[in-house]
């Protein structure tokens, strides 16, 4: 579905993914971990389409498309989401008319008409009462003085509404509260099916006691230095990065 | 190139072609005012930013062209749609003709003519010279009970000649104690040149408000100048909200004059400005007496080669102790080539004062862009919904609930063509 071919990418004059390489297929959960500061959310953002970093080499192919030729709403309606780590705040966009321009976007892109007012809601109260988030949010300005834990719920809400094939989350569980974070992996698991692949960018073995990874990626200093099982993460829970980077220098 | 200027051998003959009747005293006066004081020009400190070249230009044609105006159906199809699309009471002057024929006779409201009782008005500024000069009849409203729809005044013009100009001028007297509301809508049609010149005032009586809607709306290209002079006595109230949507070289001007104590004037403005279009909103509070209280805030969204100005002028003279003026002024540029003067003036000769000021220029926030794009909304999509938010908080402080529909409405189709045009 994902193939990342040493993708090489730079904001401003700093290189940041320095000869990335991965694949994820349909079907997968993947996990990445990585110091702060190694590039993770980088390479969420470059997936998405993030203008202010300019890929200079490498390629990145998503379901047989060349991806960097897209611009981001071109890859969300091909079935991209982004859960960033730092969900924006928009005042005076409400939470519902985001939502629902969102899947009317997507809809048209798949030559279907505009979602009925009256489904959309039933559809929106439904995904939130899965969420355990008071419809109340729907009306509020996007994120607008959201929770750091009501705003990466609102990002899962947001997937669970677009259905996306493929979904990164960044971080969606920092700052959740250990209800939030069973809600949220409930939210995650929900959407693993055969067709669909999911990569979580955390920093915990936490969130992967809930939703577990087929595939296990630690990124250091703009590269992937080690791969695995599930057993990886409980390893480097134990020993920490520097074991990874002393043996990927070695 | 070279300014013109008012052809006042022209506009002589403009005005002494119009019917002799009760207000020529009042248009020679006026002839006269101009001829010796001249219009305004860029070397005015107050019109600095706006020149007033093509206002000019569109009169000497006009004179030239023998000074008429006629119009066709389409203006009655005109005055017909404005008129359903918001549920008032309206008043139409029509190519500078008033015709209250649209108007259904309301219990506690008055309306009159400037010719029924001809009492020489206070000409003392050039644009009110020119409008005296040239006016047909004003218009004079009298509102002593609330009325269950807002009084509508539509200005609405059809130019067929290849010039034209139209004069307004409005006087509005809300009586004590009295809640009124009031819609000024702005609005022309036609391929022509054209410039309208409108003249208000409004006088709030001792304990009365005045709720107050402007809407401009006129065809892109096209040139207004209008001045709305407010009177406030004691503890009267103002809330009014001004719509800049359309129009080439548009300047505002707004007067408010704070005589008495506890009154309290919020006036607030939304301007939206494309390729070629100027519009200057010019501002000032004289408080006079404390305590009373002014707050005004304007919000633009510019794109293309557009350029607007907001100038809010405060002043607190000498003993107007317990005087609170407030201004903000906040504009979203979605050009490099859109251009803006924002300028506060305060001038504070009291004690005792709370006074404050903020104006912000800035662009589209690319992170808030990038989320929404994230999210598969094309930039044009994102574009108008952070837009549309930014004039939100405007359009829902509208203090006439009947007009908040259209408003919204007008103000939605105006940003997309906005953004539109700054795409392609
Ligand atoms: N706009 C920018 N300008 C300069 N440097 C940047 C910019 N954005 C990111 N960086 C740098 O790129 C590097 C990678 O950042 P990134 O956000 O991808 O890290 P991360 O792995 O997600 O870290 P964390 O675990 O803390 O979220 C960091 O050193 C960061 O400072
Ligand atoms: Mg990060």
């Amino acid at each position: 579905m994902l193939e990342i071919n040493n993708l090489k990418c730079r904001i401003g004059d700093t290189e940041i993914l320095r000869g990335l390489s991965l694949t994820v297929n349909a079907g997968e959960v993947h996990a990445i971990m990585g110091p702060n500061g190694s590039g993770k959310s980088t390479l969420a953002l470059v997936i998405a389409g993030h203008e202010d970093y300019v890929v200079t080499g490498g390629d990145v192919t998503y379901n047989g498309k060349n991806l960097l030729d897209l611009d981001p709403e071109e890859r969300a309606r091909e079935g991209i989401f982004l859960g960033f780590q730092y969900p924006v705040e928009i005042p005076g966009v409400s939470n519902a008319s985001l939502l629902k321009a969102a899947v009317n976007a997507k809809r048209k892109h798949q030559g279907l008409g505009e979602v009925d007012a009256f489904e959309f809601l039933k559809l929106a109260r439904e995904k939130m009462a899965a969420l355990n988030m008071d419809p109340k949010f729907l009306n509020r300005g996007v994120n607008e003085g959201f929770s750091g834990g009501e705003k990466k719920r609102n990002e899962i809400l947001q997937m669970a509404m677009l259905e996306p094939s493929l979904a990164i989350l960044d971080e969606t569980d920092s700052g959740l509260d250990i209800d939030a974070l069973k809600v949220v992996a409930k939210g995650i698991n929900a959407l693993r099916a055969p067709d669909r692949a999911i990569v979580l960018v955390t920093h915990y073995q936490r969130l992967l006691d809930y939703v577990e990874p087929d595939f296990v990626h630690v990124l250091s200093e703009g590269r992937i230095v080690r791969s695995g099982d599930k057993t990886l993460a409980l390893e480097l829970e134990d020993k920490g990065y520097d074991w990874v980077r002393e043996a990927a220098s070695a | 190139m070279k300014r013109p200027s008012l052809s006042m051998a022209g506009l002589r003959d403009a005005v002494r072609s119009m019917p002799d009747d009760s207000l020529t005293a009042i248009r020679e006066a006026a002839l006269a005012n101009l001829d010796e004081h001249g219009l305004p020009t860029v070397r005015d400190e107050d019109w600095k930013y706006t020149d007033l070249s093509p206002a000019i230009d569109i009169s000497n044609r006009w004179f030239a062209a023998g000074a008429t105006s006629t119009s066709t159906d389409s203006l009655a199809a005109s005055i017909e749609a404005l008129t359903s699309s918001i549920d008032a009471n309206w008043l139409v002057i029509a190519n500078g003709i008033i015709d209250t024929s649209h108007y259904e006779e309301t219990a506690g409201v008055d309306i009159g003519r400037f010719s029924d009782n001809a009492a020489p008005f206070v000409l003392d500024r050039p644009l009110a010279d020119l409008n005296a000069a040239l006016l047909h009849d004003g218009l004079r409203i009298r509102i002593h009970a609330a009325t269950d729809k807002p009084i509508g005044i539509l200005v609405v013009d059809e130019t067929c000649e290849a010039a034209v100009v139209t004069q307004v001028s409005i006087e509005i007297e809300i009586a004590p104690g009295c809640d009124a509301q009031i819609i000024e809508y702005h609005s022309s049609t036609g391929n022509n040149d054209h410039y309208s010149n409108s003249v208000v005032a409004l006088q709030i009586s001792k304990a009365a408000t005045a709720n107050y809607v402007r809407i401009q709306n006129r065809r892109i290209g096209h040139v207004q100048t209008g001045r709305i002079s407010i009177t406030m006595d004691t503890d009267s109230k103002l809330a009014m909200a001004s719509f800049d949507l359309g129009g080439g070289l548009i300047r505002n001007d707004v007067d408010i004059d704070l005589s008495h104590p506890g009154a309290d004037a919020n006036f607030n403005g939304l301007y939206l400005a494309g390729d070629g279009q100027h519009i200057d909103n010019h501002t000032r509070v004289d408080h006079r007496v404390g305590p009373a209280t002014s707050s005004q805030e304007y919000r633009g969204i510019l794109n293309g080669r557009s350029r607007c100005v907001w100038n809010g002028k405060a002043i607190v003279h000498a003993g107007a102790d317990g005087s609170d003026a407030k201004q903000a002024n906040h504009n979203l540029l979605l050009s490099d080539k859109a251009e803006i003067d924002a300028k506060p003036e305060l001038e504070i000769y009291a004690d005792e004062v709370k006074c404050s000021h903020g104006t912000t220029i800035g662009q589209l926030d690319d992170a808030a862009l990038f989320y929404l794009r994230s999210r598969g909304l094309d930039r044009q999509q994102a574009t108008h919904i952070l837009t549309r938010a930014f004039a939100a908080d405007l359009v829902s402080r509208t203090p006439i609930p009947q007009a908040l529909e259209t408003i919204t409405a007008l103000v939605d189709a105006r940003l997309a063509e906005l953004i539109q045009d700054g795409m392609s």
